[in-house]
């Protein structure tokens, strides 16, 4: 035996930010009131898509939304029994996670069969298994065409007796020289088509609650989701400091705020307080990593099952992932051009400019900005297999900040929330070899 | 007979090329259009030719490079095509469906491929909204102006109605042929009726019209063939043709497919536009409305269609013995409605097959296989 000591690996860790804790605690007060909104006499109303939780919320209805729900069960870990059930009648895997994670619920939840709640409700605890049975559904998905046909298999899982309000998001396709982000005529007509959209929704939501709509509602919960979104971007652009305070993945966690919690005073005070600790953070030249040698940028929906062990993966290369497609790009990215006092306009302009509403000529030009803006040395290019939306541009975004910025990338496949698609080994080679790149772009420089 | 239809598959195995030599013998332009509801009568109404784009059986080569595997054989096939530089001969594109991979190939395709001007109108997916009708109308009308000013021409009245005339009289024609089939009056391999409807996809209409118009007493004339193979319903592939390689292994196992809701066959003609209608972008929007009730289409919102019970009263009324549904691989609309289909299929007792194709081919033994069992236990259950 030889009696050689082997040295311990270091091991590090992401340099998780305090203020999370509070963002999991509203999670799941939100998740605790979902269940049990039924006995608080409310109607529910399952959506996709685009945030229109202020929208229900002046009615004092309340929401699940769809996305909201598999991404936190694929956290934790229970999202593989409804996709698992989704397979065995039928639905291919290759269909949305997503959609197949939220349908799955929805019909195991249906069934009053032994056999389908013991599979929903493992220990009893499962999210899937207390979600309320929808009063109403309201699609509204941005440029994702499954996105609509997800809530219409919704509908006719609830055998077409649950009424269904279906917006269509014109997705601005931008080939005149008049077409800019946020500008143009087809822009403004887009936006005029949604908003019109917006109204005739709300006359829905009027017909099933049987009350006039709460328009001062709306206001005052706009107020507090547009003072969110400014503390938000505040707060991301603070990460420009070196090193960076903040990462992707600690905005990844922070995306319920600005995507599906009620807007009210706590989603201000969270947003506040996390800028308070980046800015402190900054003042003590505190980094997200230990040791930041690369900054990246994520391109590319999140991987919701690994959002802290990929955390720290990149930790334990001295990567920081900067910012990202997903959340830099997206919820309520555009909160100046809200009126709080007439905001359909407003947000309907948010709702078309996220990162999948926006065509590629766009989205690469917006990518651009952000890596200049964040100084990035690479990228990562997570194609999510099944979210065809937000993978396809990204062979033609490695092609242009290459070209234009001279930036290496790593692609890789996975998913949102089915887990069975990501590959560890093909991410370590590609990541290793994209850091390797920076390496030796660095020393050519010196 | 035979020469006409050789005629017809000439074109459907070889589409690009005949645009080509039309181009070229006319001095005229063509359009290229996406499938599967753009309304080809205001393309054509500008005096262009309009040509629906195939999937090419060609290997993805470039295409691969710049899209990801995980979207379906048309669309890949079309990236690669346009990489290729084999979209170059057209004048444009211009296309109205909202799908993701369509809409994704397409943005692909543009930045490729700079020189092909490529529009998007997008038609409302949801067609009974309240907005619905207002918007296409809107959409078309936008339609029509993006190709006036790209073509440099003017789209009247007159003109969409004599285009709506023209296409509603290819459309009544192969309809016809359906009819003689469906009713065992006339035999045509599902291939050769592939091809009626693909050529119809490429073709100059009126041309076209006159070859059906010819084909139509050669047909009956050749009268009743024996119906010795079991009858089959062919439901799905949408976007795409089947390849005719397993139409051909599906017949050649004794069944005979005697009608479909492929979008390269019934789905393609199943509605005409009202002539009636006095305005006639009207008109062409209220036949997208309505298309869906002579064939539903698994991307289209319509919440008083089910596609499931619709195929099952199909089958029925059709005579065939059972339904075979061919599903392009990654086709999610398809997808999401495929259990429901299977699910009635079963409880009514009908048998049914799915094939689920890829544009890199299958596995034909194994498929051979697969077909020759159902066809035994469809005749089983008889």
């Amino acid at each position: 035996m030889s009696a050689v000591t082997e040295k311990e690996p270091v091991v590090k860790k992401a340099n998780r930010l305090q203020v999370t804790k509070l963002n999991n605690k509203m999670v799941n007060q939100y998740w605790e009131d979902l269940f049990h909104a039924k006995e608080q006499g409310k109607l529910v109303c399952w959506t996709e898509g685009i945030q229109i939780n202020p929208i229900l919320q002046a009615a004092d209805i309340a929401w699940c939304h769809g996305e909201a729900a598999a991404a936190l069960m694929a956290a934790r870990k229970e999202s593989a029994v409804p996709q698992a059930h989704m397979e065995t009648l039928g639905y291919d895997r290759e269909l949305c996670s997503y959609a197949r994670t939220h349908i799955g619920c929805g019909i195991l939840n249906q069934s009053s069969t032994v056999e389908a709640q013991t599979l929903l409700d493992v220990d009893g605890r499962t999210l899937g298994s207390k979600i309320p049975p929808p009063d109403m559904i309201i699609s509204a998905y941005p440029f994702c065409s499954t996105g609509q046909q997800w809530d219409n298999e919704v509908y006719r899982t609830y055998g077409k007796k649950v009424p269904i309000f279906n917006m269509s998001l014109s997705w601005t396709w931008g080939n005149k020289p008049s077409a800019k982000y946020m500008s143009g005529p087809e822009y403004r007509e887009n936006v005029a088509f949604l908003k019109k959209q917006l109204q005739d929704c709300i006359r829905f939501i009027e017909g099933i609650t049987g009350k006039p709509y709460d328009w001062d509602r709306l206001t005052e919960i706009m107020t507090y989701t547009k003072k969110a979104a400014e503390l938000r971007l505040e707060a991301m652009q603070l990460c420009k400091a070196r090193p960076s305070p903040a990462s992707f993945f600690e905005w990844t966690n922070s995306i319920a705020p600005v995507n599906f919690l009620p807007g009210g005073p706590e989603i201000v005070d969270y947003f506040a307080q996390k800028k308070a600790e980046i800015e402190a953070r900054i003042a003590q030249g505190v980094g997200s990593v230990p040791v930041e040698k690369y900054r990246l940028w994520w391109d590319g929906i999140m991987n919701w099952n690994k959002i802290g062990w990929l955390s720290d993966k990149f930790a334990g290369y001295d990567a920081c992932m900067v910012a990202g497609r997903y959340t830099h790009m997206g919820f309520w990215q555009e909160p100046q051009v809200i009126d709080v006092r007439d905001p359909l306009d407003g947000m309907a302009q948010n709702y078309l400019t996220c990162p999948i509403s926006i065509s590629a000529p766009q989205v690469i030009e917006k990518i651009i900005e952000h890596c200049e803006f964040y100084e990035i040395d690479g990228l990562i290019l997570h194609a999510a297999r099944t979210c065809r939306a937000f993978s396809y541009p990204q062979f033609m975004i490695a092609d242009a900040v290459g070209k234009r910025l001279g930036l290496p990338v790593a692609m890789f496949e996975g998913d949102m929330v089915d887990e069975t698609f990501y590959k560890d080994e093909i991410v370590n080679s590609r990541v290793e070899a994209m850091l390797e790149a920076i390496d030796a772009s660095r020393a050519r420089m010196r | 007979m035979n020469a006409i239809l050789e005629r017809l598959a000439g074109v459907a195995q070889n589409p690009y090329e005949y645009v080509k030599a039309w181009k070229q013998e006319h001095g005229g332009r063509a359009v290229g259009t996406l499938p599967m509801h753009c309304p080809a009568e205001v393309i054509h109404a500008a005096g262009v030719l309009p040509v629906v784009l195939q999937e090419l059986a060609d290997p993805i080569t470039s295409g691969g490079g710049a899209f990801f595997p995980f979207f379906c054989g048309y669309t890949r096939s079309l990236v690669d095509q346009a990489t290729e530089g084999k979209l170059d001969f057209l004048d444009a594109i211009s296309f109205t469906d909202h799908c993701v991979q369509l809409l994704s190939a397409a943005d692909v395709m543009r930045i490729a491929r700079p020189q092909i001007r490529i529009h998007f109108h997008q038609l409302i997916a949801a067609l009974d909204e309240a907005c619905s009708l207002e918007n296409s109308v809107g959409i078309l009308h936008s339609m029509a102006t993006d190709l006036e000013e790209t073509l440099g021409v003017t789209i009247t009245e007159d003109d969409l109605r004599a285009s709506i005339r023209l296409f509603n009289e290819n459309r009544q024609l192969i309809r016809s042929i359906y009819d003689m089939r469906r009713s065992g009056s006339i035999r045509l391999r599902a291939t050769q009726m592939q091809h009626i409807v693909k050529s119809s996809m490429i073709m100059d209409k009126q041309e076209h019209n006159a070859l059906l118009r010819e084909l139509l007493p050669q047909l009956q004339q050749a009268g009743k063939p024996p119906r010795d193979a079991l009858p089959m319903y062919a439901s799905g592939h949408l976007c795409h043709a089947p390849r005719p390689e397993i139409l051909d292994l599906i017949e050649d196992c004794g069944i005979a497919i005697i009608d479909d809701d492929l979008y390269h066959g019934y789905r393609y003609v199943s509605t005409d536009v009202d002539e009636s209608i006095g305005d006639p972008i009207l008109g062409i929007a209220t036949a997208y409305l309505n298309k869906n009730d002579n064939a539903p289409c698994p991307t289209r919102l319509a919440p008083h269609t089910d596609w499931n019970i619709w195929l099952r009263d199909k089958v029925t009324e059709c005579g065939a013995k059972g339904l075979i549904v061919l599903l392009a691989k990654y086709c999610e609309p398809h997808y999401f409605h495929y259990p429901r289909i299977k699910a009635t299929f079963e409880s009514n007792n009908i048998p049914h097959l799915l094939i689920e194709t890829e544009h890199e081919g299958i596995a034909m033994e194994n498929l051979r296989t697969k077909v020759e069992s159902f066809a035994e236990i469809t005749k089983r259950r008889q």
